[in-house]
Order: structure tokens, then C-alpha cells, then sequence
């Protein structure tokens, strides 16, 4: 992994993203994107003076849905971040990216739900009785593959182009892929990430389910109340390790491996004794080849959501011991849930922690409800040799990724 | 790039069984059937209301009873995606010889309906193997996520369907039928409109090579519903939506074609890695040998038609097969003007003089356009025609675009044929999506 962009309620780039996390910053704010007086919520985590028209250059911002665009400026700011150009400017064209051949250049992004918007354009219309407004935009700005889509086409990479729709592990998915298309040597380069736009479709969703927090996001504290919905995108650089070595790149970690698993229990809850995630966490350590003592930090999945965060502290208990003393924490504490974004988010910050040597805290965390090792509260320096990054999602979609240190010999 | 054949000292990747839901039939062999007498999906739409609307008909499969198929357990949970899935998993299941759960069957046990009415799935927490799904569509269902909304919006989000949000997730569908038939193993979700279904035959064959997983159901899932209809009505998508009074069917690579026929249904094929499939002495009905994919980056046809010949040629070159050795094509052809034409200059370039006398069907002009299921219509429909021979004709095709690069024949280009035993052994199908994502694969003869 040899570049990471983000465009979060926190902040929008490398620097900024991971020192807001360290520090601890909140981007919870109430929501701006629409009207909540009918709600008895009112927080989300929404990306605040986003300019589309910074990071998409060689396609109309105006044509195509926020998804896309917040994914476009992960994108070019994670192949800036590896040194492969593509990076904004002010004015005039585009630095063009000429590491790669086009056709050997591939996008694999997840996402929770494409383009809401443009539905929910398309149900205003519907409710106001003005379908004949509706015109050829809804199908070519609403399918979810337009985000993997638009994403290739403003950088011209013509390889593997692939969407997955995992829901909230969408992200792990995207980079899970991304790693089987470069070790079958059908790329050699992979940008892999999420995106997912503020919807009041999600936003009513999870408030129906009574899972969002009125004010404080507090994963793992015996007190949470949910998660809070939020926004974003991350792109990670992917290279196979000799290429990124010819040519000199910073490799912020190796991608040493994936698990994937299905609970086929409950379309929303998690399996009650955490076995998709046991298996999805065994799956990874087992294709990494690291044991789980060796695991430095885990990124949890961390919703703050009472059932998410009980079942996950059981499914990490059952693969690392019970008494185990490996440092776990939720950024979501910061930056809210950001669906299909998170686990992509979650992995840049895996791979920042094993290049920095430091993890981020879990925000609110005033009454653990166990013994396990969140970082309450206050960033932490160690040496992290390997994180493990948890993504669940609906639908009983579970997968977990791997980062180990990448010693440049 | 890709290492020139593959094939040795890989894991090889075998079909052994299918099942589908289509608006011309629910058995591969029934579809085939259908497909070779030339039949019509097309019919007028009873689900919804079309007044306002230029264009009256679809596939719509109708009737559909799922609970004919998986008995009496309760469906209310599901939406029309997921229960076509539901029940194309239960066909392809019992086909392959699979009990839910994921456990196989004793060898030599008769498939018949893989479940009791009213057994629960997934009691047992430790199954002898994981069976996993992988799943291509493009909305899942833009249908419940709508209805979610203008519920919220009519009522208050306090009477919200909670039930219908947990299916506005577009990986919905794979989670509902892994819960429905306890398939515990890699679970995932693909969206590359018209190429979907191929893609997750690609992911799950690349799932089986690398070890991941022994044997994963994979294909695509669509419904019809409103919101697309009117959508691709709107963006001058089907057929009859622009030019009234034109020809008001699809007809791929013809010379009047408008516009695709929207249609719905779910298809999954089981694939399995070679030696497992042998050891519990399942029926091999096909291999899959190689696949490719490749994006088209840039706007227009020769972008496109560029895209699908470097998909072409890398999946050929991942088969180790040579142009010669293919026998015949499954094209993705629905009738869309600009993507039908570059389709088939994409093909001949990557064929070269194979392309001459290649034998093509395009069964989207009986079938219509499937988007997520399509590919996977047309893999099921090739394994049939590997078993058979008979590659179904293109209805309706009357006149060929002149300048078409496309070795149909000038006369009766629409017939069926029989193939001869040599052109069955090395089949090639392409999927190619509007939006630019494009996917080949070759399927080979047991």
C-alpha cells in the first residue's frame, strides 16, 4: 500500500485525517443535507464545504452523484499521496498518471448505497406528482456502479473496474478484491476504497431501528446510546511490492491478507456468539500467516450501537482469549458510521498506524464495558508490527483485512 | 500479463449444476428449450402501472409462486429480488446435488427439492463444507429503497419499514438467500450493470483457484419494477422509447434496432473446485477456463469496442485457448444501438479471422435485458448448448447492420443450429454493460 486519500467529516486528505484522529476531534455536527424536525435525532457526521470541482476535472461534477465525486477526490488525493500524480490543481489540466499502463490500471470501490440521492430526487417527484420531470439522469447517475465508473474514467485507468455493494464492510470487500487482482497478475496497480453520500434514506433507516446516538458517539462504553450516520470516501494505493520498490515508492504496509464470511443468521443483527466474525478474523490471521498474538491493533468495526459492540468484544474474545491485552479501538467514536467509506477509512488508519507507530483513540469511552483495551480516549504510541481492521455489514456480510510493517530491504 | 495458460497446476473450476428464473421458464433445460424455439419474454406489464408511459411490455415472470418452490416458510421478509434469488439458489442447489446448509449430499443421492417445508436452515454451527455466493445486479432492489423513502417522507420516519430498510442494502438479496438455505461461506455482492453476472463468475472462480473457497454459487439477480422501467424509458433505453411506430422488440446487431426489452429473473450456476466435485461424485456439466475484464475508460464506441476486445483476449489467454478453439459466442447484444455495434467490432478484433464463420447467438432478443442476471442467463444457456449443441438463434433478426463486422449469415441469420461436437468444446460469452464495464468468458466441454 503506497497511497491513501479520505475526504471525511474530520478533515479531507492524509495529514489532516490523522492528526483530527489522534486528537481526538469530533465531526459530528447537526445535519445540514436535510431537514430532521421530524426526527428525534438530529447529529450526523456530513463533510462540510466539500468543492467537487477541485477534484473532478476531466468530467462535469454536475453530472454525476456525491458518491462519486467525494470519491474521485480520494482517489486523486491517494494517487498524489504515492507520488503516481493525478493530483488537483488550481488551474489548468490535470497531472495525468503515466505509472502504469492504462489497461493495467484497475478501480475496485464498495459502497453502502451508490447514489441515494438520485433516488430520493426521483421519490420527491414521485410524492409530488411531477414523474414527467424525471428524465435520462436518473439511470445514468443513479446505479451504483457509476462510482467505480466515474472513478476510472476522470483517471482514464481502463483495467478491472468493479463495484461492490457489501454494505458497511464494502470498503474491506473493495480492498479484499483489489489484493486477489493484483496476486492473479491482472493489474498492477489497484486503487480500492469506499464511498457513500449523506442520505436521509439511512439517516430514517437507522433511526427507525432506534440505533442512533442523540448526542455522543460512545462505542464499547456501557452507556452508548448508536451510532451516528456520516459521509466520506477513502482510496488506498495498491502495488504489487517489487513494482512499488522499482520505483522507489513509500510502502505505508503490506496488505498481508483477507477473511470474508457470511452469517446467515439475520439480515441486521449479528450472529448472537459472533461466529461470522470469528470466521471472517480466523480467515484473515490464517491467510496473512500471523498468529494472534502477533496482532498489534485492531480497528474495530465499533458502531456504538449496544448489540454491534457486545458481539464484537465476544468474537474478538473468542480469537485472541479472553484475557487478551491487543489494543482495540473505534474511530467511528470520530467520524461516525461512514458506511461503505468506513472499513476503507479504517484500513488507510490501519496502515498509518503500522507506518507510524502510533493508533488512534476511541472518543466518549468513560465506562468500559469490559476489560478489553480500547485506548479510551487518548491517542497511544507503540510499535504496531500488524492491524487487523473489522468491517460487518448487513446482510451477515463480514470481512476483516490484515497490515503488516513492509521493511525496506 | 496474465500468465499465457493458466491451466497447469491450477485449481480447476468446475459447473455442476444450475438454477434459474426466467420469464421462459425455471430449469436450465427449459430455458434452452425456449431460447431455441425462438420464444418472447415480452409481455404486457401486470405488476405495475404503465399509464404515462410509452412502452407497455416486459419480461415479467408471471406467474411466480416462489413458496411452489421453497414451500411455506415464511416469505414476507423477502422483496421480488431476493425471492427470485432465493429460489434460483434452492434450483441450482438440488441440481447440483447440495442439501441447504451447505452440506453436500452422499454421492449418488437423488437431487429433488432441497428442503422440507417449514425445516429451519443453518442448525448445524460447524458444516462439513461452506458453500458461498456470489451475486452481480445492478439495483438489487431500487424498488424497496424507494418505497422505504416515500413511506419516510408520506408518514414521518417514525413509521418507516424497518423490514424494508434492512433490504434497501443492495447486497440484500445474497444476505437474504445465504440466511434462507444456511450458505455460510464468502458472501458477496457485484455491480457492473449488464456485466454483473459475469463478474461474479469471475470472483467466484477466482475465490475457488486461490483456495478461498471448494464451491460457490454464483450468477446475478434483477427484478422489474416502476422506478427502473420508467428510468430507462426515460434515458430512450428500450426499445420503442424513441422512435414511436419503429420495430417494438429487441433485435440485436440488426439494422432497425432501438432499444433493449427490460426483463427480470435470477440464474446461478454452481461452481466447484475439479477434485471436490469428482471426490463426491457430482456430474461435471461444464469447466470454467478463463475469464477477462477491462473497462472502458474512454466515452464512445471505439472505446468501447476497445474494452471488450482486451476482455476478450485476456480471457482467452487465462483459458489458454486460442482464437481457433473457440466454437461459439454468447453475445451480450440487447439491441442498443451503439453498444450492440461495438460489442461485435470488439469481438472481431480480439478473434481476428475466427470471427469470419464464428457461430453467435444474442439470446437477449427472446429474453430480454436481464442488466445484473443477464451473463449469468447466458452461462446457463452455454452449458446447455456445450451438452447439446444446439446454440439458439437471434429472433427477429432480420437485417444485419451493413458494416457490422459479425459473421452471422446473410440468410436466415435468426435460426437456431446444431453444432458440431468440435465447435462445443471452447464456448465464449461476453457481457457488456452501457456504463462501460466489460466481461468475457470461456466455458469449456467436460
Amino acid at each position: 500500500m503506497t497511497g491513501l486519500g479520505a475526504v471525511t467529516p474530520v478533515g479531507t486528505g492524509k495529514e489532516e485525517v490523522w492528526a483530527s484522529l489522534l486528537a481526538g476531534r469530533l465531526g459530528f455536527a447537526p445535519v445540514a443535507s436535510f431537514d430532521t424536525s421530524s426526527f428525534n435525532v438530529h447529529l450526523g457526521a456530513e463533510v462540510r464545504g466539500f468543492s467537487p470541482a477541485r477534484y473532478v476535472r476531466r468530467q462535469d461534477p454536475g453530472r454525476m452523484g456525491r458518491a462519486s465525486q467525494l470519491a474521485i477526490a480520494a482517489a486523486r488525493l491517494a494517487l498524489a499521496d504515492a507520488g503516481l500524480g493525478g493530483e488537483p490543481v488550481e488551474a489548468g489540466e490535470p497531472v495525468e498518471v503515466t505509472a502504469v499502463a492504462p489497461e493495467l490500471a484497475g478501480v475496485a470501490m464498495g459502497t453502502t448505497s451508490g447514489e441515494p440521492r438520485e433516488v430520493e430526487r426521483f421519490d420527491d417527484r414521485y410524492l409530488a406528482g411531477e414523474l414527467d420531470a424525471v428524465g435520462a439522469e436518473f439511470m445514468t447517475l443513479y446505479p451504483c456502479h457509476m462510482i467505480a465508473a466515474h472513478v476510472a474514467r476522470e483517471l482514464g485507468f481502463a483495467g478491472v473496474n468493479t463495484m461492490i455493494p457489501a454494505a458497511c464492510a464494502a470498503g474491506n470487500y473493495a480492498l479484499a478484491h483489489a489484493v486477489d487482482v493484483l496476486r492473479a497478475g491482472r493489474a498492477e496497480l489497484m486503487l480500492a476504497g469506499g464511498a457513500d453520500a449523506f442520505s436521509r434514506i439511512t439517516y430514517a433507516g437507522f433511526s427507525r431501528l432506534g440505533a442512533i446516538a442523540p448526542e455522543r458517539c460512545q462505542p464499547f462504553d456501557r452507556r452508548r446510546k448508536g451510532m451516528i450516520p456520516g459521509e466520506g470516501a477513502a482510496v488506498l494505493v495498491l502495488e504489487p511490492l517489487d513494482a512499488a520498490r522499482r520505483r522507489g515508492a513509500r510502502i505505508y504496509a503490506e496488505v498481508a491478507g483477507y477473511g470474508l464470511s457470511c452469517d446467515a443468521h439475520h439480515m441486521t443483527a449479528a450472529h448472537p456468539e459472533g461466529d461470522g466474525a470469528v470466521r471472517a478474523m480466523s480467515r484473515a490471521l490464517a491467510d496473512a500467516g500471523v498468529a494472534p498474538e502477533q496482532v498489534s491493533y485492531i480497528s474495530a468495526h465499533g458502531t456504538g450501537t449496544p448489540t454491534n459492540d457486545r458481539l464484537e468484544a465476544i468474537a474478538v474474545g473468542r480469537v485472541f482469549g479472553a484475557e487478551t491485552r491487543v489494543p482495540i479501538s473505534s474511530i467511528k467514536s470520530m467520524l461516525g458510521h461512514t458506511m461503505g467509506a468506513a472499513s476503507a477509512i479504517e484500513a488507510a488508519v490501519c496502515a498509518l498506524a503500522v507506518a507510524n507507530d502510533e493508533i488512534p483513540p476511541t472518543m466518549g469511552l468513560e465506562d468500559p464495558e469490559n476489560d478489553l483495551d480500547y485506548v479510551p480516549n487518548v491517542s497511544r504510541r507503540l510499535h504496531v508490527e500488524v492491524a487487523m481492521n473489522n468491517a460487518y455489514a448487513f446482510g451477515g456480510n463480514n470481512a476483516s483485512t490484515i497490515f503488516r510493517k513492509c521493511e525496506l530491504s | 500479463m496474465i500468465p499465457a495458460s493458466g491451466a497447469a497446476g491450477r485449481r480447476r473450476v468446475v459447473v455442476t449444476g444450475a438454477g434459474v428464473v426466467s420469464p421462459l421458464g425455471d430449469s436450465p433445460a427449459a430455458l434452452h428449450r425456449a431460447l431455441a424455439e425462438g420464444a418472447s419474454a415480452r409481455k404486457p406489464i401486470e405488476l405495475f402501472e404503465t399509464a404515462g408511459i410509452g412502452c407497455r411490455e416486459a419480461g415479467e415472470i408471471r406467474p411466480f409462486d416462489p413458496q411452489g418452490y421453497v414451500g411455506e416458510r415464511n416469505l414476507r421478509p423477502l422483496d421480488r429480488t431476493s425471492r427470485l434469488l432465493v429460489v434460483a439458489a434452492q434450483l441450482a442447489l438440488a441440481d447440483s446435488g447440495w442439501a441447504p446448509g451447505g452440506q453436500p449430499r452422499p454421492a449418488g443421492a437423488q437431487p429433488g427439492p432441497a428442503r422440507p417445508p417449514g425445516e429451519p436452515s443453518a442448525t448445524d454451527p460447524q458444516p462439513a463444507a461452506e458453500v458461498g455466493l456470489v451475486v452481480g445486479t445492478t439495483f438489487c432492489s431500487v424498488r424497496t429503497i424507494a418505497e422505504f423513502d416515500r413511506r419516510a417522507l408520506r408518514l414521518g420516519p417514525t413509521h418507516a419499514s424497518p423490514l424494508d430498510f434492512a433490504n434497501s442494502v443492495i447486497n440484500a438479496a445474497a444476505g437474504q438467500a445465504a440466511i434462507w438455505h444456511g450458505l455460510r461461506g464468502v458472501n458477496s455482492t457485484l455491480a457492473g450493470g449488464e456485466a454483473s453476472g459475469l463478474q461474479a463468475i469471475a470472483q467466484a472462480t477466482e475465490l475457488i483457484r486461490a483456495g478461498r473457497a471448494d464451491a460457490v454459487l454464483a450468477g446475478g439477480a434483477e427484478e422489474l419494477c416502476f422506478e427502473s422501467f420508467l428510468g430507462y424509458y426515460r434515458a430512450g433505453r428500450l426499445c420503442g422509447s424513441l422512435d414511436r411506430g419503429a420495430v417494438e422488440r429487441p433485435v440485436p446487431f440488426d439494422a432497425r434496432r432501438n432499444g433493449f426489452s427490460l426483463s427480470e429473473g435470477a440464474a446461478l450456476l454452481m461452481l466447484e473446485e475439479g477434485s471436490a466435485a469428482a471426490a463426491r461424485g457430482a456430474a461435471v456439466r461444464a469447466e470454467v477456463l478463463g475469464w477477462g475484464a477491462a473497462f472502458a475508460a474512454a466515452s464512445g464506441e471505439a472505446g468501447m469496442a476497445d474494452a471488450v476486445a482486451r476482455a476478450v483476449r485476456l480471457a482467452l489467454a487465462d483459458a489458454g485457448a486460442a482464437p481457433a478453439e473457440i466454437g461459439c459466442l454468447s453475445a451480450s447484444a440487447s439491441g442498443s444501438p451503439a453498444v450492440d455495434r461495438a460489442e461485435a467490432r470488439g469481438v472481431a478484433a480480439a478473434l481476428g479471422e475466427r470471427a469470419a464463420d464464428l457461430p453467435v447467438t444474442a439470446i437477449k432478443a427472446m429474453l430480454g435485458e436481464g442488466l445484473g442476471v443477464s451473463a449469468a442467463w447466458q452461462a446457463v444457456d452455454l452449458v446447455e448448448t456445450i451438452g447439446d449443441g444446439i446454440l439458439p438463434g437471434i429472433a427477429g433478426l432480420e437485417r444485419l447492420e451493413p458494416g457490422l463486422p459479425l459473421p452471422l449469415p446473410e440468410t436466415a441469420p435468426a435460426a437456431t443450429r446444431r453444432l458440431e461436437p468440435a465447435a462445443r468444446r471452447r464456448a465464449l460469452i461476453t457481457a457488456v454493460g452501457a456504463d462501460g464495464h466489460c466481461a468475457a468468458l470461456v466455458l469449456g466441454a467436460p
